[in-house]
């Protein structure tokens, strides 16, 4: 009563179909075969960047020469791929069996939603533009 | 009406004659010519509605004219470039009266999608100069008169313009050098890219223009007034003709092919270019490669010009330049004289001797210097002569070692490359003379970057980033940087044939290369492992550089720290090369990490022992060099830790070998020569207790500095060691008999037939403290994960006289043994790597700790010594 509603604007961008982005950090030894992987179950495309950074795997100190180099953030390799919904789980465990060593410092993966996919060639949105 | 029907025709003719040019264009590819029929249609329909808008005689109105300025001035007119106009009024009342039917007449144009850039200005307006505007000033220096009152264009044509460029010289000359540098600088100072832009990237028409421009005003500055074709310089005018005609002709192509003002030689458009053979004539069938070769042909004279003018106009040298314009320190050379920065000969026909061009580029890239045009000339016409007799062999390898390793040698090479110098005395290089090669990553034709490689070395000394610093030392770590610089030079040629492993003919091409150079055996193979081996530390950074045996295999393919180094510092710099972006600090830690973690297991591994029947490749040469010895060759290598082999050419360890068999007549032989750096001092001899300690005696005694060392051992107890030292106080240099001397002296202690300790005493009175520069920790580390059967002691310390004798004699007094000895040394900092036994075992934990106090005492007693 007399309590004002503020309506959220109008999400212009809100896709019928539900797309999921996949981020993987990996070990730089393993993106050939995670690559090979996905492109086995038919995904098409991704992104690759080369970061830093480090999780319960400590840094590593070498001592050359009498000086200590100590890397505390480790090399690694990310992945994205942007997913329609039913290739998710595929893709995740492509990436699990070629990532995977046993090891401390085999990386993770994340999922978060997408809101939309635009192409820009064509306009074309939504699963249509992975 | 008439104006609506005017209009319509217009357009009609404008459509057929666009239509027209463009299909002539088509079959004689002649773009000078289109360009000229474009620029009269466009003439021809701005009279047209001049006379029906603004006044009906094309000679009128009064005070009130237009102009042609920049390229439409210049009768250049692309296909889709703008249309340069200058409106220009005697006063402002003239310009107010006009803005209506002007504003008609712009509207007009605009409807016929013609693209103007316009510009409105009075008299006074036109002689004020404005600063930040010099781009206005220039385009006037084109103008032409297209219409209205011919009295008002004589004005500023014969009068303003020459006076207003005259009294603005200056500014003008500088605010041009200074933009033109700035663009050059964007595009890496360098005409090799890989899809330049026709206009921009230097070497384009931009350049061409600023070319003109720059010897138009320093002319006109001097004469008051328009000058005539016979003064501006005749052959720069020529040498450009050629290029200027393949650039319009190429421009118009991209025009056409766009269908817009984009003038960028992307590689589907090269490959158009090429089949079309624009500005090629009627050359035989042409690849993309082919043509851009061509293009990268004219472009470089184009940019040779303007950085000629933009050296020679004092108005236009850079702020830089203009500090040091009143210095008087000149470098000197009896063959070169030094004139506001640039490079002449002194006498006029030196260049007959070849060996004078060899020390011209040297000179250059000792001091960075530019050569005058005179000079460049001068190497044009010689170059003819040169190329019936070359120079070749030790001479031309010695000259180009030398230059290599001055500071500014990518600068002389890229001379020596701009003049046909460079592939005249090194024809490998002629396949990858600006050779395209396609790849999303380079950014640079093959050539560029090869010399862009051997830049990014020489520039690591001045650079202030934390990574370049630690490569930098590296560097200065070398013992023969030069062929580190060769490789680099040949590391591609192999990209110039044909197939897709271009590594292996790099090999090949490189190997003639070398065996014309005369290089010798050691160096040769230096060069070809590096050509070799030269994509293979990136491609182990696409494996886990931090798991131990991928360290391990990198390590031992590479063999030696030397090799490893010289690999390292080859993989920055190609990597930088590539392009401004390439090298990421993502990457440069990679690399680096890489190198740390193998160098570390090099001294790590030393003791993985020979077995004599082994099948290494050295042990087959060996074997192949020695067929007699047999069954003593086999003994003689069983047993001596793999190094010894790396370290040693296979010559070397013959003469060991030979050595050892002389054992019945002298127990101790002694070696001495002098080697590239380095003295060399080669003992072999049955290892007995504190052998090593002794003999680092003698030289420390002798005032000799040890600056590397290795001592190994084999099965049968027999011993190389191996020292190298500097010779502080000249001893040997200046007395030849006491070479003889030395190495008696050596014995003599050996045998106990000289009082080592007197001679230390002796030595340590007559001796002044070292000045320290760079104070180094003493770091003492013990390692007993890495060798089966020794325990590894690595000494880090300041480098000072007899601090090898000293931590050897404090090892052999805590009854250690030295099994092997890795001794170097880099500035001032020592760093001694000793493999350890006692009584046959490694140290106990009791042992390292006594040790390292008495090493810790040992050295504290050295301070200030």
């Amino acid at each position: 009563m007399g309590r004002a509603v503020r309506t959220s604007a109008k999400r212009e961008y809100t896709s019928k179909n539900i797309m999921t982005k996949v981020e993987a950090v990996i070990q730089n030894s393993k993106l050939e075969a995670v690559k090979s992987a996905l492109q086995e179950i038919g995904v098409e495309g991704m992104t690759v960047i080369e970061v830093r950074g480090h999780g319960r795997q400590k840094g590593h100190t070498e001592v050359y020469r009498g000086r200590e180099y100590s890397v505390d953030l480790i090399p690694k390799t990310k992945l994205e791929v942007v997913l329609a919904d039913g290739m998710v789980e595929k893709a995740v465990q492509a990436i699990i069996t070629a990532a995977r060593t046993g090891k401390i410092g085999d990386g993770k993966i994340f999922l978060t939603r997408v809101d939309e996919a635009i192409r820009i060639r064509n306009e074309e949105r939504g699963e249509g533009a992975l | 009406m008439a104006a609506s029907s005017l209009i319509s025709e217009l357009r009609s003719t404008l459509a057929e004659e666009t239509a027209r040019i463009a299909q002539e264009f088509a079959s004689t590819g002649d773009g000078r010519r289109a360009v000229a029929q474009r620029t009269r249609v466009i003439e021809d329909i701005l009279q047209r509605l001049w006379r029906e808008f603004i006044s009906a005689d094309t000679g009128g109105p009064q005070n009130f004219a237009l102009i042609a300025t920049g390229g439409f001035g210049r009768g250049w007119l692309f296909p889709y470039s703008d249309i340069d106009l200058l409106f220009l009024h005697a006063d402002r009342g003239g310009e107010e009266a006009h803005q209506a039917s002007i504003r008609q007449f712009s509207q007009e144009l605009w409807d016929l999608k013609l693209k103007l850039s316009p510009a409105s200005r009075t008299l006074a307006e036109c002689e004020r100069f404005d600063a930040n505007n010099t781009e206005f000033t220039i385009s006037l220096l084109d103008c032409r008169y297209l219409a209205g009152d011919h009295a008002l264009f004589a004005r500023f044509h014969g009068k303003l313009i020459p006076k207003l460029v005259a009294r603005e010289s200056k500014a003008l000359l500088q605010g041009l050098a200074e933009v033109t540098r700035e663009r050059h600088a964007k595009s890496g100072d360098t005409v090799f890219h890989l899809e330049p832009n026709l206009k921009e990237t230097p070497g384009g028409l931009r350049d061409y223009n600023v070319a003109c421009w720059l010897a138009q005003i320093s002319v006109m500055s001097k004469l008051g007034d328009w000058p005539d074709a016979s003064s501006l310089r005749a052959p720069v005018r020529k040498q450009l003709d050629a290029a200027l005609e393949f650039l319009m002709a190429a421009r118009c192509f991209l025009h056409l092919r766009y269908g817009r003002d984009d003038n960028s030689l992307s590689w589907e458009a090269q490959d158009e270019a090429a089949a079309r053979k624009t500005g090629a004539g009627q050359a035989a069938d042409l690849t993309a490669a082919d043509w851009m070769r061509i293009y990268f042909g004219h472009a470089r004279a184009v940019q040779r010009t303007v950085t000629q003018l933009l050296e020679e106009i004092p108005e236009a040298w850079s702020a830089l330049r203009r500090q040091f314009q009143g210095w008087r320190s000149r470098p000197s050379s009896p063959d070169f004289s030094v004139v506001d920065g640039m490079i002449f000969l002194q006498q006029s026909s030196s260049l007959q001797d070849p060996e004078m061009l060899l020390r011209l580029f040297h000179f250059m890239a000792e001091h960075g210097l530019k050569l005058s045009a005179t000079t460049e000339h001068r190497i044009e016409q010689a170059l003819p002569g040169l190329a019936v007799t070359p120079p070749r062999g030790a001479e031309l390898w010695l000259y180009l070692q030398e230059t290599l390793l001055q500071p500014h040698a990518a600068e002389a090479l890229r001379a020596m490359h701009s003049l046909r110098l460079l592939t005249l005395l090194l024809p490998e290089l002629k396949p990858i003379d600006s050779l395209v090669v396609r790849d999303y990553y380079h950014r640079f034709t093959v050539d560029e970057h090869s010399i862009l490689a051997i830049e990014s070395l020489h520039r690591l000394k001045q650079s202030q980033s934390e990574w370049d610093q630690r490569y930098a030392e590296l560097l200065g770590e070398l013992e023969d940087p030069q062929l580190l610089y060769l490789a680099l030079l040949l590391h591609d040629t192999g990209k110039g044939v044909a197939g897709s492993n271009h590594v292996k003919s790099s090999l090949e091409i490189a190997g003639n290369c070398l065996d014309r150079l005369d290089v010798d055996a050691e160096e040769r193979a230096m060069v070809l492992f590096l050509i070799g081996s030269h994509l293979e530390m990136s491609a182990q950074l696409r494996r886990d550089i931090f798991n131990p045996e991928t360290v391990a295999a990198f390590a031992e393919k590479m063999g030696t720290p030397e090799r490893l180094k010289m690999l390292c510092l080859l993989t920055y710099a190609d990597i930088k090369a590539v392009n401004p972006e390439a090298l990421t600090p993502w990457k440069a830690e990679n690399v680096w990490q890489l190198y740390i973690s193998s160098a570390n297991y090099l001294s790590r591994s030393a003791d993985q022992r020979v077995h004599g029947d082994g099948g290494s490749d050295k042990l087959a040469r060996l074997r192949s060099l020695a067929p007699v010895t047999g069954g003593k060759f086999k003994d003689f290598v069983e047993g001596f830790p793999q190094r010894y082999l790396r370290v040693h050419s296979a010559e070397e360890v013959m003469r060991h070998m030979a050595m050892a068999e002389e054992f019945g007549h002298d127990k101790v032989q002694v070696d001495l020569k002098r080697g590239r750096h380095w003295y060399e001092l080669t003992l072999v001899t049955k290892d007995r207790p504190s052998l090593f300690a002794t003999l680092t005696g003698v030289l420390a005694a002798w005032g000799m500095n040890i600056v590397k060392a290795h001592a190994f051992s084999n099965q049968a107890g027999t011993v190389v060691d191996t020292l190298y030292f500097t010779d502080r106080f000249r001893t040997l240099e200046l007395n030849l008999s006491e070479w003889q001397r030395f190495k008696q002296s050596v014995i003599d202690v050996l045998a106990g037939e000289a009082d080592l300790d007197g001679m230390l005493r002796g030595r340590q009175r007559s001796e002044k403290a070292a000045s320290i520069k760079v104070v180094v920790e003493t770091r003492i580390d013990f390692d007993d994960q890495s060798s089966s059967t020794s325990t590894l002691l690595q000494v880090v310390a300041q480098d000072r006289p007899r601090l090898l004798h000293r931590i050897s004699s404090c090892l052999s007094q805590q009854e250690c043994n030295i099994e092997i000895a890795l001794i170097d040394t880099e500035g001032q900092m020592a760093i001694d790597v000793f493999y350890l036994t006692s009584r046959g075992r490694k140290l106990t934990a009791e042992l390292q700790k006594k040790v390292e106090r008495a090493l810790r005492e040992e050295l504290k007693g050295l301070e200030g010594r």
